[in-house]
């Protein structure tokens, strides 16, 4: 019997050098797969005979070279930097609202009161009223384009909740049904290392649209959690990420803004509550928070010129060239549309009293660019707006910074997952050598049995 | 530090740094062909705050400018023209002087009274200029003369100005305004008087002795409006040569906050230029070098 013994010893080991090639190949095919874990075959000796002598090689398992820590580390990067990317994109839309230089609002509002002083220096003449009048215009134009744009750009960040509710849906389905055959396949004693692989990238697409928790079962599925603990997916059930309008939350347009969540058994949506992350919580900070604020402020600017300037205009000593007290040089309820309700420059109370010659009230028009206010923190309407230009150009430049910082995260935390679980074509081609030389061992090896038993047969012969 | 580095991890490394050095790349470009640093409002927010605040202020002071200006021709053409009523009022106190004593024949009187009549009447014209269509003693008003003509049925000196009492004044700076006319009335009242008086005086046989002590109060007048114009022009000059000042600092201050600095932009550009085409050459290599050129398989 201890003849066929190298025989048995070389099948078994050209099976595991067959099944480690086999493993190597699936290495390097997916070389370039997004997500893919290596595999490592396990060899192992198997149990020796009743005597004590050694029985060969067998393949143990084919084992994925995946660090847990690494990839939830990285399901949160996925969130951080998907959220950072989405605020670099909308804010850098909203600071090119504000441009820098001549073609800014604090431009145009410098040049409206040097328009009001020219006004104090020429009182009668008809050409400079009629540039007072077209440098308000301009500057109401201005602040018009910038509310205006700050109400698209929340309409648009409304409008993405919905696309990314329709994504995340995508990859709640993917993950619920990866779970399911996952599930299976463990029950069946098959090797899961790619469903799981395909799962990973699920779960990273699903966390770029919110933060995300993970929980392994011992069922090889697993439970998804959004950053609160509402449940998305739990075993092989999927949650829905829906949205619907709220006729209670009014947008900047007027128009009613989205509430997201999960879609409840009686057709409801229950939001998402506490902090999102993502996408999601990017879009929402964005919405309720930053742009909404940002429109208040040009709001409050914008009624502060009006009223401060209206005061002045329809002061009741105040006269126009006609005589007559003056009339709202600005009409409008904010930032969005605000407007010269002024056409006549002759309409423009320049003089205080019967000489129309005078320019006191003219003179007052232009310190209003002085003036300063408490409903504004005690600046003057320069210095607000300078105020909120910075606050735009922080937000902006705060953005860039974290998606940078994510992006570095990211790089780092991908080379850091390379170095674990990234094919190296370098390792695999040797490793295709070693098992090569192992399976044309273990050919000789039956070569030389089978040598050896013709020698036994032919002596009996 | 990483222990195995695959593939992807070069590639992934390679395309991260040559995305970052493009980006340094293109930021340069821009400062360069722009010549700003300063191009939104994120490359320095406080920047762009400082900017807002820098152009606002040098509009303002383009504002002033204009208004100091307007102040001095107005304050100049004052003066000009009250150094010219002072020549007319110092002639007509020669001619009361040299008719005085009654020596003097009718036709001597006489043509002593046409000559005030003259003066008087250049006076009213004086007194009637105008810069730009404006009425320089007038409240800088527009429109007709603001004195009364000689010719007028019933002029009287005392009623000869019909322009507005007010004064008009010009925003020098924030806290300063700048008176830049006087009422006509209160300036010239007194000259007109005095001159009105002389030339009635000289056609209806009085004595013109008598005028002498109101031409020469009325001359005091003008002095002193025209001291005060000397005043006011020179405040202006001083505000004008301080605007200038100021505007050339905050122009120099926007510069600081905006213009690129070119030496340093280019070196920056030259530095990014050999960091890219190392990272290319290193990353092409490294990548091209696989185990398969050396294996027999």
């Amino acid at each position: 019997m201890a003849l066929f013994a190298p025989l048995s010893i070389g099948r078994q080991a050209l099976l595991a050098n067959e099944r480690a090639i086999g493993v190597t190949g699936h290495n390097i095919s997916n070389v370039n797969t997004p997500g893919y874990s290596r595999q490592s075959p396990v060899l192992h000796a198997s149990r020796p005979d009743h005597q004590g002598f050694g029985n060969g090689v067998e393949l143990e398992a084919v084992l994925r070279s995946v660090d847990g820590f690494l990839e939830a580390r990285g399901l949160t990067s996925a969130s951080s930097l998907a959220g950072a990317t989405t605020g670099r994109q909308l804010l850098d839309r909203l600071q090119a609202l504000f441009p820098v230089g001549d073609e800014g609002i604090g431009t145009a509002l410098g040049e409206f009161f040097a328009a009001a002083n020219d006004v104090a220096n020429n009182p009668q003449d008809l050409a400079v009223r009629n540039q007072l009048i077209e440098t308000g215009r301009t500057l109401a134009a201005q602040l018009r384009n910038a509310a205006g744009g700050i109400q698209q750009l929340q309409r648009e960040a409304d409008q993405r909740l919905g696309q990314a509710a329709f994504d995340g849906n995508a990859m709640l389905q993917d993950i619920a049904q990866l779970n399911r055959e996952i599930i299976a396949a463990e029950r069946g004693g098959r090797e899961t290392s790619d469903l799981r692989d395909q799962r990973q990238v699920a779960l990273g697409e699903l966390a770029k649209q919110l933060s995300i928790q993970v929980v392994e079962q011992e069922s090889g599925g697993v439970n998804v959690f959004s950053s609160s603990g509402q449940g998305l997916v739990i075993g092989t059930d999927a949650a829905t990420l829906a949205t619907e309008l709220d006729p209670s939350e009014l947008g900047l347009d007027g128009n009613p803004i989205s509430r997201i969540g999960i879609l409840a058994r009686d057709g409801g949506v229950i939001s998402l509550s506490g902090d999102v992350g993502g996408t999601i919580g990017t879009l929402l900070n964005l919405r309720d928070g930053t742009l909404a604020d940002d429109a208040a402020a040009l709001d409050l600017l914008a009624t502060s010129l009006r009223d401060s300037v209206n005061a002045v205009q329809t002061n009741a000593l105040g006269r126009d060239l006609d005589g007559n007290v003056g009339t709202a040089f600005f009409g409008g309820t904010g930032a969005a549309d605000l407007e010269v309700a002024l056409d006549d420059p002759r309409g423009i109370a320049a003089a205080r009293g019967t000489n129309l010659a005078d320019n006191a009230n003219a003179l007052a028009l232009v310190s209003v660019a002085q003036q300063t206010f408490p409903a504004l923190g005690g600046a003057t309407l320069g210095d607000y707006f300078g105020s909120l230009h910075a606050r735009v150009g922080q937000e902006a430049r705060r953005a860039e910074t974290a998606a940078t910082i994510e992006e570095n995260v990211a790089a780092g935390l991908a080379s850091q997952r390379d170095a674990v679980s990234g094919v190296s074509l370098d390792e695999e081609f040797t490793n295709l050598i070693r098992y090569q030389r192992g399976f044309q061992a273990a050919a000789q090896l039956i070569n030389v049995s089978n040598v050896l038993l013709d020698d036994l047969i032919g002596l009996i012969r | 530090m990483v222990s195995r580095v695959t593939e992807r991890t070069l590639i992934a490394d390679f395309r991260f740094a040559v995305s970052r050095l493009r980006q340094q790349q293109a930021d340069a470009q821009n400062a360069l062909s722009s010549q700003k640093r300063l191009r939104e409002a994120s490359d320095d927010p406080v920047g762009a705050a400082r900017s807002t605040s820098l152009r606002g202020e040098a509009k303002e002071l383009g504002a002033f400018r204009d208004s100091v200006t307007l102040g001095s021709s107005a304050l100049g053409a004052q003066d000009g023209v009250l150094g010219e009523v002072h020549d007319i009022l110092i002639r007509a106190r020669e001619i009361a002087s040299s008719l005085s004593g009654g020596l003097t024949t009718p036709e001597a009187r006489q043509t002593a009274a046409e000559e005030v009549t003259e003066l008087e009447r250049g006076l009213l014209s004086l007194a009637n200029t105008t810069v730009a269509g404006r009425h320089i003693f007038g409240g800088l008003s527009a429109g007709g003369p603001v004195f009364a003509s000689l010719d007028d049925v019933g002029f009287s000196p005392a009623t000869a100005y019909t322009g507005p009492a007010d004064t008009f004044s010009v925003r020098a700076s924030r806290d300063e305004s700048i008176r830049i006319t006087s009422n006509g009335g209160d300036v010239f009242t007194s000259s007109i008087q005095a001159i009105d008086d002389l030339r009635q005086a000289l056609e209806g046989g009085g004595d013109p002795v008598a005028s002498l002590a109101t031409l020469e109060s009325a001359a005091n007048d003008i002095r002193q409006e025209r001291a005060s114009v000397g005043g006011r022009l020179s405040r202006l000059q001083t505000r004008d040569q301080e605007i200038g000042s100021a505007l050339l600092t905050a122009k120099t201050l926007l510069a600081d906050v905006e213009d690129a600095d070119i030496t340093e932009t280019i070196t920056q550009l030259a530095q990014v230029q050999n960091a890219l085409e190392a990272t290319l050459t290193a990353g092409t290599t490294l990548m091209q070098t696989t185990i398969l050129d050396y294996l027999r398989l």
